[in-house]
């Protein structure tokens, strides 16, 4: 066996066994779901949001765009809340916690108004459940002042986390919606009203495509169709963007949070923690493969996390916050020269065709020898042609140039040289290859 | 009846064949697999596949419009340069020429061009498309002669410009070798049938049961003011040995079986241990009719090895999962038989003296065809010993007004694709000739 890391970690005083969480969807709609994904290995459970009135749902209610043969590439989804009785929801969430007490187990609410929010957090904690969730994200609920309408409301979040807060003695983590442009902003409210943490994203108001014979947009529901909101593996981009804003700013560098958004392997996870989340919830990635997935997160993430030597989970989270810094910070007194590994280039054109289309006219083509070229005096060290070319390892980063000391910040005359006199070390990445 | 790739044998004694003998052995590609297929495609500059069709089809191109999701879009790249793109994706040699030449061959293994271009054909047939809309035929009026793959191309293309074309057809049956000459495991009827129908929804005319020299003459042709004719009738008689015993009852010749296993399919016989002479790709289609059929042994004889047969390498290998047998570097000494039927094979090594004897009551000659004697239905053209006609320039003739194309043409490489090619060609050149004013 492998050396593998303790995986274990703290959220808001609870020991967790890890941090692969269910968000609160679909995925944790029951007992018997819950209780199969903590068998799989999860750590804990955000079981799905309830209201006290049971939504209508609609039919279909998904769609799952394509990419080539890649299905999945996000996931609409238009449900609403838990479609089961309030009170069965209740009793099963008081189960659960009973036959897995080491697990973290967490109920989420989304209350009408400020009394319904108090009095759900109190039927809540009468649960003995370790924490709630205050869901003021979902954007497809069909009643006024609830879903994410709220999560951009700095009055709503403020009136709602103290009327929980009246209800309940637990720890509130408030879901932040991430359509907006600033989440710190309602993320602070939500902290100084009195929630101790805050997990995102939730879905993101979209349209995934479009039907051609219906002229609406997809799923067709008897002709028509709605925004609503998308997650999966194209939000992570965004998901990741919000953690890192919120983990690095000021007001709420100690909060924590839980990360969530198109998270389906031990690197996606790993990813979030990165940039500062404690632990990580997904949905979509379940819906698609099962709970299963839960075991290559952990089996995944404790042996990269033993080979680098973190001895705790704790000392990797927020590792890269560090290393993100503003635009304006980059050096940018050299460029990488891109190399071709001619034993392995099949001839194929492609990074030709990406330099003098999209880039900058510096790969030269012999159509005879189907052998691409590299103008070292015209590449600007972009690497447009290493992310296109089709073969593994055949164009990766090779020479490395700096500006002449004296030429600084002169624009397009810059001259380049291995040996300039600011030559430097410098880090060079290796993209995403395994 | 499976649909599988990786056709096998069923268990236990009865060794039959899990396939049916009308039972297409590739399957599709539904839509997702052909887009899945298709972006495994490295989107070539310039891509090296396109320039090794013999029919100029461009699969850079169409592959592209199936990555982008243009998929009628690559219906009409397809069918615009060959009109038998369905048959063509099913029957060509890609090994050797399209897939040949795939640049993702130095990553894996090539794309799947013939399927992809299947997958085309077949959705232009099942979303009603017409890729093709020809113009009215206001042009002088051209004849041809057979209906075979040669024709069929030049047909189109003619119809496409606006000649109004009338095929001349021996048999009762369009299409030639097509309909006589493959077997449907790799051929279905269905795919034929559909594609001629695509030509004569051009408007092209085909007379069946019409053999030219016998139902009409050449100059009845012209009299009826075709002004220029195509020579496309193929080859129509099989090549034997001089092997004592050949005039015994069951051997049989390619051009013979297949088309009696092909037309009149509920009572062909097989027979029971068939042996096949050849290494091409008519050979094998001989094996797999047999086996198809219910044969008990097949044996295919060549008398050069594996590697130097000339028959297509995926071909071979799914005759070989059929339970064929193969015997290389052998040849046909003598055949044996009682009361005037075959009873024995015997055969000698071409490269060392071994020697084989194999029971049989069928032998199949599936060592090369040529054409029937052309000189008596058009006299003065130029034709050489084995019967194929002296082509000039261009599947142009010694005679002004006669052209050739396909196999029948001694120029040419004996393929479908290339006769598909050389119809496109020996159109260009009527429409030439025509266009000068018949000159």
């Amino acid at each position: 066996m492998a050396k593998h890391a303790d995986l274990s970690i703290d959220f808001l005083g609870f020991k967790c066994e890890n941090p692969f969480f269910l968000s609160s969807s679909p995925v944790g709609s029951s007992y018997e779901m819950c209780a199969k994904f903590l068998d799989a290995g999860g750590g804990g459970v955000f079981y799905k949001t309830l209201t006290t009135t049971i939504p209508e749902e609609c039919s279909p209610r998904f769609d799952a765009p394509r990419k080539e043969a890649t299905p999945f590439i996000s996931f609409k989804n238009m449900e609403q809340t838990s479609d089961k009785p309030y009170q069965d929801n209740l009793d099963m969430m008081k189960k659960l916690k009973e036959d897995y007490p080491n697990k973290l187990i967490i109920g989420s609410i989304m209350g009408m108004d400020e009394d319904n929010w108090e009095q759900m957090a109190r039927d809540y904690t009468a649960l003995g459940l370790d924490m709630l969730e205050l869901n003021f994200s979902c954007p497809q609920m069909t009643y006024e002042g609830m879903g994410s309408d709220v999560g951009a409301s700095v009055e709503l979040i403020d009136k709602y986390v103290k009327a929980a807060r009246r209800g309940s003695h637990l720890p509130l983590i408030a879901k932040m919606t991430p359509n907006i442009e600033k989440m710190e902003i309602p993320a602070r409210a939500a902290i100084k009203a009195g929630a101790q943490a805050i997990s995102t994203i939730n879905t993101i108001k979209a349209i995934t495509g479009m039907d051609f014979d219906n002229f609406t947009c997809l799923p067709v529901v008897n002709g028509k169709s709605s925004i609503s909101g998308i997650s999966g593996k194209a939000t992570k981009p965004i998901a990741l963007r919000f953690i890192t804003n919120m983990a690095q700013d000021p007001e709420l560098q100690d909060i924590p949070l839980s990360g969530i958004g198109g998270i389906e392997t031990w690197e996606d996870a790993a990813e979030f923690l990165m940039v500062g989340a404690s632990n990580v919830q997904f949905t979509t990635s379940v819906m698609q493969y099962g709970y299963r997935i839960v075991e290559d997160m952990i089996s995944g993430l404790s042996i990269y996390l033993a080979e680098k030597g973190f001895d705790k989970l704790e000392d990797f989270v927020g590792i890269a916050l560090k290393n993100i810094i503003p635009a304006d910070d980059i050096v940018r007194d050299f460029k990488i020269q891109p190399k071709i590994d001619y034993d392995k280039c099949v001839g194929c054109g492609r990074c030709y065709i990406s330099c003098m289309d999209g880039a900058h006219q510096a790969i030269e083509w012999d159509e005879e020898e189907r052998k691409p070229t590299i103008l070292e005096d015209k590449c600007v060290g972009c690497q447009l042609c290493l992310l296109v070319c089709p073969v593994y390892d055949c164009i990766t980063p090779g020479k490395i140039l700096f500006k002449e000391e004296d030429q600084f910040g002169k624009g397009s005359n810059t001259e380049w040289k291995e040996d300039a006199v600011n030559k430097h070390d410098v880090i060079v990445g290796k993209y995403d290859r395994p | 009846m499976s649909n599988s790739n990786n056709v096998g044998i069923k268990e236990g004694i009865s060794l039959k064949p899990s396939q049916g003998y009308l039972e297409e052995t590739v399957p599709p590609f539904t839509p997702f697999l052909a887009i899945e297929e298709a972006s495994r495609c490295l989107l070539c500059y310039n891509p090296l596949c396109s320039e090794g069709c013999p029919a100029d089809t461009n699969p850079g191109d169409f592959i592209r419009a199936i990555r982008f999701r243009n998929l009628k879009g690559a219906a009409e790249i397809i069918r615009s340069n060959n009109i038998l793109g369905g048959v063509c994706a099913r029957i060509c040699p890609y090994e050797k020429t399209c897939e040949a030449a795939c640049a993702r061959s130095g990553i894996d293994k090539p794309i799947q061009i013939g399927r992809l271009q299947r997958f085309i054909t077949d959705y232009e047939k099942t979303t009603n498309f017409q890729a093709l809309d020809p113009p009215k035929a206001t042009k002088e009026k051209v004849a041809m002669i057979g209906s075979g793959p040669a024709s069929l191309s030049a047909a189109a293309t003619l119809a496409m410009k606006g000649y109004p074309v009338t095929i001349f057809e021996e048999k009762e049956k369009a299409g030639g070798v097509l309909s006589y000459g493959i077997v449907p495991a790799r051929l279905p009827q269905y795919v034929v049938d559909e594609e001629i129908e695509y030509v004569t929804n051009l408007g092209v005319e085909i007379k069946l049961n019409t053999r030219v020299g016998r139902d009409i003459s050449l100059d009845e042709i012209r009299k009826q003011g075709y002004k220029a004719i195509l020579i496309g009738a193929g080859m129509q008689i099989s090549k034997t040995l001089d092997v004592p015993g050949k005039k015994l009852k069951g051997v049989t010749t390619a051009v013979e079986y297949l088309a009696k296993a092909r037309s009149k399919d509920a009572n062909f016989n097989a027979g029971k241990h068939v042996v096949v002479i050849g290494g091409g790709d008519v050979a094998l289609d001989c094996a797999t009719t047999a086996r198809l059929k219910d044969a008990e042994s097949v044996t295919v004889l060549y008398r050069r090895t594996r590697e130097e047969a000339p028959a297509n390498r995926q071909e071979l290998e799914y005759t070989e999962s059929l339970g064929i047998n193969f015997a290389f570097t052998l040849s046909p000494a003598v055949f044996e038989g009682e009361n005037g039927k075959l009873t024995v094979v015997r055969a000698n090594g071409t490269r060392s003296k071994s020697a084989m004897e194999l029971e049989a009551d069928t032998v199949v000659f599936a060592i090369g065809q040529q054409p029937e004697d052309f000189s008596k239905v058009i006299e003065g053209i130029g034709f050489d010993k084995n019967n194929f006609i002296t082509s000039l320039e261009n599947g142009t003739t010694n005679i002004p007004d006669i052209f050739v194309a396909g196999d029948i043409d001694q120029d040419s490489i004996k393929t479908v694709v290339n006769s598909v090619q050389g119809g496109k060609i020996a159109a260009q050149s009527i429409e030439e000739y025509l266009t000068k004013g018949g000159k």
